[in-house]
């Protein structure tokens, strides 16, 4: 924003000031300016939104995602079947709500669990120093040198594939991001005058590592994790389009659009594969949009 | 370039090679752990039933499979370093020559997604850096949110349902017909996987150019050209532009890695003849020496690239140290 942009809305704020129209900020400084952001409030929505439609699937939907009903078969979108049916007859409409709760678990679920063990590591070693520091900055390069998908892919050829499995492999190559962000920050906040205080009390090493200087780093990794959150939402979908990823029996995203590989339902039965490609480019578009919203409310250099 | 770079060079490869022996001893263990070993996939099922235990053991034998684990990994090792890679379970064939006949057309399609999404994403990180603020500034971010939002398999398969099924102006598929290999036989086949695979990076290039643009912008010697009186057009462009495109540059080198990774769906969805393809039907078909070779050597062109651009932006950026 160019100074007298800036200008004229100080001036609009004084103006509103003097008129008595304004109330005094209450709140968090960080979650006023996520408030303002118009585009992470979108995300937010949208998110919610899709969230809450796959929690409560049973109440927005009659039918059993896995029921075959070989007698509608491959039929067009209707007001009882709003996404029509697949090739064995089964609800899409149901199958994306309930694929929905599938793909979420594993894409937010292995972020945060990727987070957890990446910042508990990155933390206390970045802390520490030494060799410690040394050993887990090596073992994170050693991950991070694979490009990601031939890592999962790799993985997932020698593990097997199972939902479990493959939440496990996201953490896998998802804590080394996480990992470094945490020891990067780590590195300069234990240089800063108030950690010296609490070591110079005697305060035990993990209190101060982890109740102490934890918080001050959180912004970035909140940051990261969602945009980890959108990276394995479409590593998911992506692994069960190629059919490596979940389990086929078990309704994802991925697993829907599964189908979209023979040209012939590309081309004649749209509604198998465009609205659950469009619920997950939404969805990932939702996360990224809080994200950035997040990147700009936790960063106190930007103006909001 | 001179003797700093070297030792700079030397120093770098000393990190580098250590942790290329290590991942090829983790690879290497891991290709243990999988079901089954060499003679039990030479063996057809159905004769194996025929063949005693003694012989079984003869073959181990003579193949070296009853030496200590550290003494197979070495040998294995001392191949590899002899352009050896062991053969596919499937056919047999030496890995060695389906990567050779592979990589062409994962280089192929990198290169030409390489070439597009850098000019695409400077051009428009350029006109959003210069129209800070506008419209067409936050029409752009989004759009380039929604280019990294959209599963690239996905925004493939409409890009075939399009121009492939509907309007039937390129190929669904495919890199090339037998006998048809001229140029004109080409470009039409890699159009469409091409540009979906550049669409999806252009969004990561055209943030990058984007904010190495405003940084330049923002530079005393702007001020200076401006206070020379010359036009903005050429401020922004001949002054500019050339600062910002340096960090762009070092981007470029950091997307190989990117770019391996990424083409393997696109690949596989454009049924493109390239090593990513080979390796998901290496995955499905439990082909685990060829599974393992193509990640091991995906990890030695990650570290090369990394090695390149480290050692670029030293050359460029006087203000790296060498230490």
């Amino acid at each position: 924003m160019s100074n007298t942009a800036l200008d004229r809305k100080f001036d609009r704020i004084r103006a509103l000031e003097e008129a008595g129209k304004l109330k005094p900020a209450s709140g968090s400084r960080a979650i006023r300016k996520m408030m303002s952001n118009r585009l992470a409030m979108v995300g937010v929505v949208i998110f919610m939104t899709i969230l809450l439609a796959s929690i409560f699937a049973p109440l927005l939907t009659s039918h059993d995602p896995l029921k075959v009903d070989l007698r509608s078969m491959l039929q067009t979108p209707s007001s009882e079947h709003i996404f029509g049916t697949d090739r064995t007859g089964r609800d899409v409409f149901a199958r994306v709500l309930y694929g929905g709760r599938v793909s979420i678990l594993v894409g937010l679920g292995s972020a945060l669990i990727a987070a957890l063990v990446g910042v508990g590591i990155g933390c206390y070693t970045g802390y520490k120093g030494g060799w410690i520091d040394m050993i887990a900055l090596r073992v994170s390069e050693i991950f991070m040198s694979f490009p990601q998908i031939i890592l999962v892919l790799l993985l997932v050829s020698i593990a097997g594939q199972s939902l479990a499995n493959l939440i496990i492999i996201f953490v896998l190559t998802g804590w080394g991001g996480m990992y470094r962000l945490s020891r990067a920050r780590m590195l300069s906040l234990r240089e800063e005058e108030y950690v010296q205080a609490l070591q110079s009390f005697g305060v035990p090493t993990l209190k101060i590592c982890y109740k102490h200087i934890l918080p001050n780093a959180l912004g970035p990794i909140m940051v990261n994790v969602t945009l980890t959150t959108a990276m394995f939402i479409l590593a998911e979908a992506g692994l069960s389009f190629l059919g490596l990823g979940v389990p086929l029996h078990i309704p994802t995203w991925g697993n829907i659009l599964n189908v979209a590989q023979d040209l012939r339902v590309l081309q004649h039965n749209w509604w198998l594969w465009l609205p659950v490609g469009s619920v997950i480019s939404l969805f990932v578009l939702s996360v990224n949009f809080i994200g950035d919203g997040l990147r700009d409310s936790a960063d106190p250099t930007i103006q909001g | 370039m001179g003797l700093h770079m070297l030792t700079f060079i030397i120093r770098r490869l000393f990190i580098t090679i250590p942790m290329l022996i290590i991942i090829s001893f983790l690879v290497y263990l891991g290709l243990e752990l999988t079901p089954g070993d060499a003679v039990s996939h030479m063996i057809d099922p159905e004769v194996a039933n025929t063949v005693s235990p003694e012989q079984l053991q003869a073959i181990r034998e003579s193949l070296g499979l009853d030496k200590s684990f550290m003494h197979r990994y070495l040998v294995w090792l001392t191949n590899i370093l002899q352009g050896n890679f062991g053969h596919s379970l499937s056919g047999g064939v030496a890995i060695t020559t389906i990567v050779l006949d592979r990589l062409p057309a994962t280089l192929e399609l990198s290169i030409f997604a390489l070439v597009f999404s850098t000019l695409i994403g400077c051009l428009l990180g350029t006109i959003s850096a210069l129209r800070r603020g506008s419209t067409t500034d936050s029409t752009l971010t989004v759009v380039g949110m929604l280019g990294v939002s959209i599963p690239e398999f996905f925004f493939g398969l409409v890009a075939i349902l399009i121009f492939a099924l509907n309007l039937g102006w390129l190929p669904a598929g495919g890199r090339l017909l037998p006998g048809y290999d001229s140029l004109m036989d080409r470009l039409p086949h890699i159009i469409l996987p091409g540009l979906v695979l550049s669409l999806m990076m252009t969004a990561g290039v055209m943030r990058y150019a984007r904010s190495a643009m405003l940084d330049s912008l923002s530079r005393e010697f702007i001020r200076t050209a401006r206070s020379k009186g010359l036009p903005e057009w050429r401020i922004n462009l001949v002054h500019g532009f050339r600062v910002a495109i340096t960090p762009v540059v070092v981007l470029i080198g950091f997307r190989l890695p990117t770019l391996i990774g990424g083409s393997v769906i696109i690949e596989q969805v454009f049924q493109w003849p390239g090593i990513g393809s080979e390796f998901i039907g290496a995955v499905r078909g439990a082909d685990y020496p060829l599974v393992m070779m193509i990640a091991l050597l995906s990890v030695f062109a990650v570290l090369l690239a990394s090695l390149i651009v480290d050692v670029l932006t030293a050359l460029i950026d006087p203000r790296v140290r060498l230490g």
